[in-house]
């Protein structure tokens, strides 16, 4: 290899070669549109509201996506249904409105794809205190949470009621911060439980037949283009 | 390729040693001691927060209290730390090392590796503190907030600078394969780094699509820049040292490094199977996994005589020989569907990332430091126990790591895939090998300490020598720059 500029090249190449295969899943998948449903006459998926945009972006620097993924597999792979962690996968559309999409890598708590339709189902004040109190497996994280005293002011209406048994003493209060509301409000925003017509009849895995599992390979190519003629809404 | 490419026939070091060794080494003090300087810092601190991020593991409640130190934060420095920190300064102060040392010319633009060294320092603190406070992304591999990122692509640059010259203002045409893995560590990773954070942080591409830019990110920042900055300096000092050919070396080796310069990025969909993806990623990901198996086993032959031993260096370069073919295996085994099931997700694939990047490319840069140190610093090292003690206890630390994270890792994952066992369940099954790790982390931080101690006091005393022999008398004879093997 003495040739300086053809060893250059060589680097070169094989750089644009590994970057074409990010180029190719380009092509698949970006340009995944929403899906318009005609008989709800709204798209799917939904747009994440403004507060739970922003807590979008409280979840990615907290790191909250060292410990919990958001993605759920096939029932055969894993069980990531069998914990109720979703009806069905997730689909590459799914995840066309996120700015950052957090799959995760590691699964140290449960996955968090559709916690808002976790049954029995969390409401805010769930999340608040166990982000506030924590729990043997999870870290409580306090410094979210503003405590003040309530002797001389109203009391907020956004005050963690905690009950009985309280860690906190009588005339204060527990009130979470603007962080805290948008971090909630993005975890009930996640759900991925909209049945795309066009994924649900690519991913139906056929009963007991070898290497079924390939059956996700054309899904996204498949998805973007064909017209689906009965939508449904499976929750 | 006519004449016989190896090491072996370069100008023998006996004889010109002293010549050879204080005009090529000793401009390069300066630079090349700063960057190691600043490596061994961080690797410092990297190996108190990975003991951090181990105990809370079992421990959810240490220090999140502090919002500096959730686990998530504290991971994502951690990782950055040691890649930015310790692997970037360690590995081009020894590819710019090798690089001069095969130009046969004394390296220039120094003065542009000492403010390329200080400006990516300083930028990676700035990050780090940028992490702590809330700008981290939570991509992995590239959790520096995006405000720093172009700024240490420039300082990237102006410490790469040196090596291009370096390798331009060659005497010889003939090249090494040194060569080939030094100068395409430094000229991959400003393409990749700076496509990645386009593609992620400035103009985000849309969807799962991110996931896949990402997964090539990682793994072709290890297997196109960290890897073959390792494997520069050990095809460099295994011929050297033991002043054996490599074998092999004419056809096998530059097809090896081909192999895994276009295969390596390839494998970027490996983490993303049965992710919501089409399948070909995951898949194509996981052949190219499989291809790169030639790369490490020829890697393995080129570089077998460093099993002979006989200078902690030649120790240091075996292990982590072993452990980078390993880790390559492992990556490899790990992508396969039937394992990840199991695998995915768990602290089996931080087990396979821990071999590879800690007992492979680390391990390697300790041998090749341990190897320039005294040459460039013109000193012998302060302790030779200290050397010894430092390779004991990394090399028990990284096995004692590697084997408790993939037991923990193993139980984590059939836990998991079983859908009756609870997070409290699998939390108590895995503690004692988790409480293992947190040990293993202890040894190697304690292990570190020692590696700083031994070098700032070496870098950094007056004497010349402490045996009162001139340096230059020592440097006739390398073995005498080392710590004896025993």
């Amino acid at each position: 290899m003495k040739n300086g500029p053809l060893f250059f090249l060589g680097l070169f190449i094989a750089l644009v070669l590994s970057w074409g295969v990010v180029m190719e899943a380009n092509h698949q998948l970006g340009s995944l549109a929403p899906y318009l449903d005609e008989n709800e006459g709204r798209a799917y998926p939904d747009r994440a509201s403004g507060l739970a945009a922003r807590g979008q972006f409280v979840y990615a620097d907290l790191g909250c996506a060292a410990c919990h993924t958001q993605q759920v597999r096939r029932p055969d792979f894993g069980s990531d249904q069998a914990r109720g962690w979703g009806d069905r996968q997730s689909f590459a559309r799914d995840y066309i409105h996120q700015t950052r999409v957090l799959l995760g890598e590691s699964r140290v708590g449960p996955d968090l794809a559709n916690l808002a339709t976790r049954k029995p189902p969390y409401d805010a004040e769930d999340l608040l205190k166990l982000l506030y109190t924590g729990s043997a497996q999870h870290p409580a994280y306090k410094f979210l949470f503003h405590e003040r005293a309530t002797g001389t002011v109203q009391s907020s209406q956004n005050a963690l009621k905690l009950g009985s048994g309280a860690v906190v003493p009588a005339g204060r209060e527990i009130v979470p911060t603007e962080r805290a509301q948008s971090l909630v409000a993005y975890l009930l925003s996640l759900n991925n439980s909209y049945a795309y017509p066009a994924e649900t009849a690519t991913n139906t895995v056929a009963p007991a037949k070898e290497g079924a599992h390939n059956a996700a390979a054309p899904a996204a190519d498949a998805a973007g283009k064909s017209a689906p003629a009965h939508p449904a809404h499976s929750k | 390729m006519t004449t016989a490419p190896t090491h072996a026939s370069q100008p023998p070091v006996e004889g010109s040693a002293s010549a050879e060794v204080t005009a090529i080494d000793s401009t390069a003090r300066g630079p090349l001691l700063l960057l190691v300087g600043a490596a061994v810092k961080w690797l410092v601190i990297g190996s108190v927060l990975a003991l951090i991020t181990s105990i809370q593991l079992f421990k959810p409640a240490f220090l999140a209290d502090c919002s500096w130190f959730t686990h998530g934060r504290a991971e994502a420095m951690r990782e950055t730390i040691f890649i930015y920190g310790w692997a970037a300064n360690a590995g081009l102060a020894i590819a710019l090392w090798v690089l001069a040392r095969l130009g046969g010319s004394p390296l220039r633009a120094g003065n542009w590796i000492g403010a390329g060294a200080i400006f990516w320092n300083l930028g990676l603190l700035v990050g780090l503190i940028g992490i702590a406070t809330g700008d981290a992304t939570s991509i992995s591999f590239l959790q520096l907030p995006r405000y720093v990122q172009p700024f240490m692509l420039f300082a990237y640059g102006a410490i790469a600078i040196a090596g291009v010259l370096a390798w331009t203002g060659r005497r010889h045409d003939q090249t090494f394969a040194s060569h080939w893995y030094a100068v395409a560590a430094l000229f991959l990773f400003p393409w990749i780094f700076s496509v990645a954070q386009v593609m992620l942080l400035w103009a985000p591409v849309r969807g799962t699509l991110q996931a896949v830019v990402a997964g090539w990110y990682v793994q072709g920042a290890w297997t196109l820049w960290l890897a073959p900055l390792a494997l520069s300096g050990a095809y460099y000092l295994v011929p050297k040292i033991t002043g054996r050919v490599i074998p092999s070396y004419v056809f096998w080796t530059s097809l090896s490094f081909w192999t895994l310069v276009f295969v390596g990025a390839w494998t970027g969909g490996r983490h993303l199977v049965g992710g919501p993806v089409p399948a070909w990623i995951p898949t194509f990901a996981i052949g190219s996994c499989s291809l790169l198996l030639f790369h490490y086993f020829m890697v393995l032959l080129n570089l077998r005589h460093a099993f002979r031993g006989g200078s902690v260096a030649l120790n240091f370069i075996a292990f982590g020989l072993v452990a980078y073919v390993a880790g390559g295996a492992a990556d490899a085994v790990t992508s396969l569907r039937f394992v990840a099931k199991v695998t995915q997700f768990t602290h089996f694939i931080e087990a396979q990332q821990q071999l590879a990047l800690y007992g492979g490319v680390s391990m390697m840069f300790f041998g090749a430091i341990y190897f320039l140190v005294p040459r460039v610093a013109g000193r012998v090292w302060a302790s030779g126990a200290l050397v010894r003690g430092h390779f004991f206890l990394t090399a028990v630390g990284v096995l004692l790591l590697v084997a408790a994270l993939a037991k923990a890792g193993l139980t984590q994952g059939h836990g998991l895939n079983t859908a009756s066992v609870s997070f409290a369940q699998i939390a108590a099954d895995t503690r004692t090998s988790l409480l293992i790790a947190t040990a293993a982390q202890g040894i190697l931080l304690l292990g570190n300490l020692i590696f700083a101690f031994n070098f700032f006091h070496t870098a950094c005393s007056f004497s010349p020598s402490k045996s009162g022999v001139p340096v230059t008398d020592l440097l006739r004879q390398p073995s005498t720059m080392e710590a004896p093997a025993s």
